[in-house]
């Protein structure tokens, strides 16, 4: 541990010297071109199929639900199937995050087509019109804000699924924060660390503004295409990709690697677990403090710009310091996950006691009752419906996060999966994506049930899913 | 239905003129540069690359068109990239050669005169008490990329040899994906001992980059063959021929930079021939 501290300090200081930056300018370009080629290719994919839900077309609602296999993969284990096909660089990146957000953002889209209002719809087909120009001259009308605000919301998402590709080789900031890192170059990694942070609190900025103007999505797609062009996949080798896929299968795992295989599900689980819980009692603590009922303005503040900071640096980002700082395995994940999801629990836990119902507060304190009495027989309980709901979205989406670790070296499925891909097991290596696919699957489903079953005060609504959870289930 | 219409237009709009500006962007292509890649044994990072610029502008004036230099993040990456043709030249480890060649049918070009007779060097923190092999019982131990000859395969058949096999000997072995990570692990105390790539190690401590005091080297591996530069299997001749020369003729002295960067001083003829050996040891140890 000493030496762990030691290794911490040569992060200090920072490598800003305008060479340095100036060469980052490129990979900065990267990354914001995934993102930006990524989105605007999924909206495109996705317009039509959701489209051709709306308009119920046969076969269209299956190809959408096939698609949305692939949200069962997390981005960055597609972004090593696409390193595979495409081989290096941003063309694999742009791919993984097209397809991962062509799933999502299509099943959404289908979803939302499918849920206009029946009486315009209706109105049109007396016209006579065809099942087609409802779609297009109905529910697409009907439904553009909705359409237009998820869009802001996906793309959210993308911006920071595209940081983060670069660890497995996808291009862009990532692969120079995972060079840096690998070649314990700190001073540059904590330049990068810096960058990135001031990256996702702009980008933040930009899609709060694009929430509220959903609009400006459109001046952006020529933006995107011009980004797809570049960073997309520079030569396609269909026979390579084409032998390489049937390399794949059919998945197998040899009988030592199946015997192995609880004890990595065992370390994947337990790092989200580890994780969310550990994350749960820090974020409870803090909540407190940062509560605007119970605490002072000024503590309100400070620890509030505390948990920001904490959930600002994406889980990955944790997990890419803490593998080179404490070495690999779950422990370093379970931190990773640790340490995000404070900040993110801290702030929605805070949230939940804020908007607890004010009328039973009112009631105790009208008792004579001290506020600490106030905050544990009435705030708390009242927030509890809440919280745990918090909880469980948070867990699933750890429990995803955690076989993505794993290919930065945190343990458990991912780990093994990296390691098959990288000596070419590639149907070892398909095995594992198929695992993992399935382990997420289950986390859902069994997340849904525990949630369908939380009970809710009166007067205060169930959280929705945070942002990018969405997109994932 | 106004707005739709308007939405629609727009959006064709919008379309039209991406596909425009991508178009302008085609056209202002030059001459098709050889695409030539490195394994990331020593790091792969923007700024690893522009180190490297020496090489390209010493390669481009040799084979007089334009050179990319391109570094994957990973070993795999490296290989699979001449596999579906994004590189037309890869400088490979020898366990990577091998799966480049076995996998893809790539060409060997050249290599180092000390790639015939290479070594991996056993080090260990100073201060750790490791004096020789049977002492890494029990301690932590750092492996490089886990497809590196040096840093990996050879290192493992030693261990494995001296009655050491990494699943059971060590309290904890890793792979740090490089050997610069490997040395500084070490140095750090991250890892007790590791072993790594002798020309990577001497040129750290050269350059003052590991601190000479905390690590030491207390075993060197039998000799081996390792890196060698080699094409795809469907790069023309003249090609491989005109990149072969620009390595052969590279003089001490002369071309100083260059070689500073490549490690070596003299390139001779690679012969896929001298690649058995590493073959048969990756079979043995299950990482082929």
């Amino acid at each position: 541990m000493p030496d762990s501290l030691a290794l911490l300090r040569t992060f200090f200081p920072p490598d800003l010297s305008p060479d340095y930056l100036l060469a980052l300018l490129g990979p900065l370009l990267e990354t914001l071109g995934l993102a930006f080629g990524a989105m605007t290719l999924a909206f495109l994919f996705s317009l039509p199929l959701g489209i051709a839900v709306g308009a119920r077309l046969r076969g269209a609602r299956l190809l959408v639900t096939a698609l949305s296999v692939f949200r069962s993969v997390p981005d960055l284990t597609l972004a090593i199937l696409c390193v595979i096909l495409f081989g290096i660089g941003t063309g694999a990146g742009l791919a993984a995050l097209t397809l991962y957000y062509t799933a999502a953002v299509a099943k959404v889209f289908a979803d939302l087509l499918e849920t206009a209002p029946e009486r315009p719809v209706e109105a049109l087909q007396a016209t006579g019109a065809s099942r087609l120009q409802i779609a297009l001259y109905g529910l697409l009308p009907l439904k553009r804000d909705d359409l237009m605000a998820y869009g802001a919301f996906a793309f959210e998402c993308a911006l920071r699924a595209s940081i983060i590709v670069g660890a497995v080789g996808g291009g862009g900031i990532g692969v120079e924060l995972a060079g840096s890192l690998a070649a314990y170059d700190f001073q540059r990694a904590s330049t990068l660390i810096l960058l990135l942070v001031l990256l996702v609190a702009a980008l933040d900025r930009l899609a709060a503004m694009l929430r509220r103007h959903p609009r400006w999505l459109l001046p952006m797609a020529p933006l995107g295409l011009v980004a797809a062009w570049f960073f997309g996949p520079q030569s396609f080798a269909f026979d390579h990709a084409i032998r390489v896929a049937g390399e794949m299968v059919p998945p197998e795992l040899a009988p030592d690697a199946l015997a192995r295989l609880p004890q990595l599900i065992w370390e994947t689980v337990w790092m989200a677990l580890a994780g969310t819980l550990g994350a749960a009692v820090a974020g409870l603590l803090a909540a407190f403090a940062a509560s605007r009922r119970l605490a002072p303005s000024w503590l309100r503040f400070a620890v509030r710009r505390l948990l920001e900071l904490f959930r600002t640096v994406p889980e990955l980002v944790w997990g890419l310091v803490l593998v080179a700082l404490v070495g690999l395995g779950p422990v370093a994940g379970g931190w990773a996950l640790g340490l995000h999801s404070f900040g993110s629990l801290g702030r929605l836990f805070a949230d939940s006691l804020d908007a607890a119902p004010e009328q039973p507060q009112h009631a105790i304190a009208g008792t004579g009752a001290s506020s600490i009495v106030v905050a544990c027989y009435a705030t708390v309980p009242l927030a509890m419906g809440a919280i745990l709901t918090h909880l469980l979205f948070r867990f699933e989406w750890n429990l995803r996060m955690a076989t993505v670790l794993g290919l930065i070296g945190a343990g458990g499925i991912g780990q093994a999966l990296y390691e098959a891909q990288q000596l070419f097991f590639y149907r070892e290596a398909f095995a594992y994506v198929l695992v993992t696919a399935a382990l997420v699957l289950v986390t859902d489903h069994l997340g849904a049930r525990l949630r369908a079953r939380i009970h809710m005060p009166r007067g205060m609504r169930s959280p929705p899913r945070p942002a990018c959870n969405a997109l994932a289930t | 239905m106004f707005e739709t219409m308007k939405l629609l237009r727009s959006l064709g709009a919008t379309l039209i003129a991406g596909a425009a500006l991508s178009l302008a962007a085609c056209s202002a292509q030059e001459e098709e540069p050889l695409r030539v890649g490195m394994i990331p044994d020593a790091g792969a990072t923007q700024v690893s690359i522009e180190e490297k610029a020496p090489l390209q502008s010493y390669l481009s004036d040799k084979l007089g068109r334009p050179v990319e230099l391109i570094i994957p993040t990973n070993y795999n990456a490296t290989v699979e990239a001449i596999g579906n043709g994004s590189l037309d030249i890869a400088y490979f480890g020898g366990l990577t050669y091998v799966k480049a060649h076995e996998r893809y049918g790539a060409i060997p070009l050249v290599q180092r005169e000390i790639d015939r007779q290479f070594h991996s060097l056993f080090i260990a923190h100073a201060g750790s008490g490791i004096g020789k092999l049977a002492d890494l019982k029990g301690k932590t131990f750092c492996f490089g990329d886990i497809n590196s000859t040096s840093g990996h395969l050879m290192p493992r058949l030693i261990l494995k040899d001296a009655g050491l096999p990494a699943e059971t000997a060590f309290a904890e072995f890793r792979h740090t994906g490089s050997h610069p990570a490997t040395a500084q692990a070490v140095a750090s105390g991250a890892c007790d001992a590791g072993a790594l790539d002798e020309t990577v190690f001497r040129q750290l401590v050269e350059e003052g980059k590991v601190p000479a005091e905390k690590v030491t080297v207390f075993h060197t591996s039998p000799p081996f063959t390792d890196y060698v530069w080699a094409a795809r299997r469907d790069l023309s001749e003249k090609d491989r021929e005109a990149f072969s020369q620009a390595l052969l003729a590279l003089q001490p002295g002369q071309d100083d930079a260059v070689l500073e960067i490549l490690r070596g001083e003299k390139f001779v003829p690679a012969e896929n021939g001298s690649y058995a050996d590493v073959e048969k040891v990756a079979k043995e140890l299950d990482l082929l």
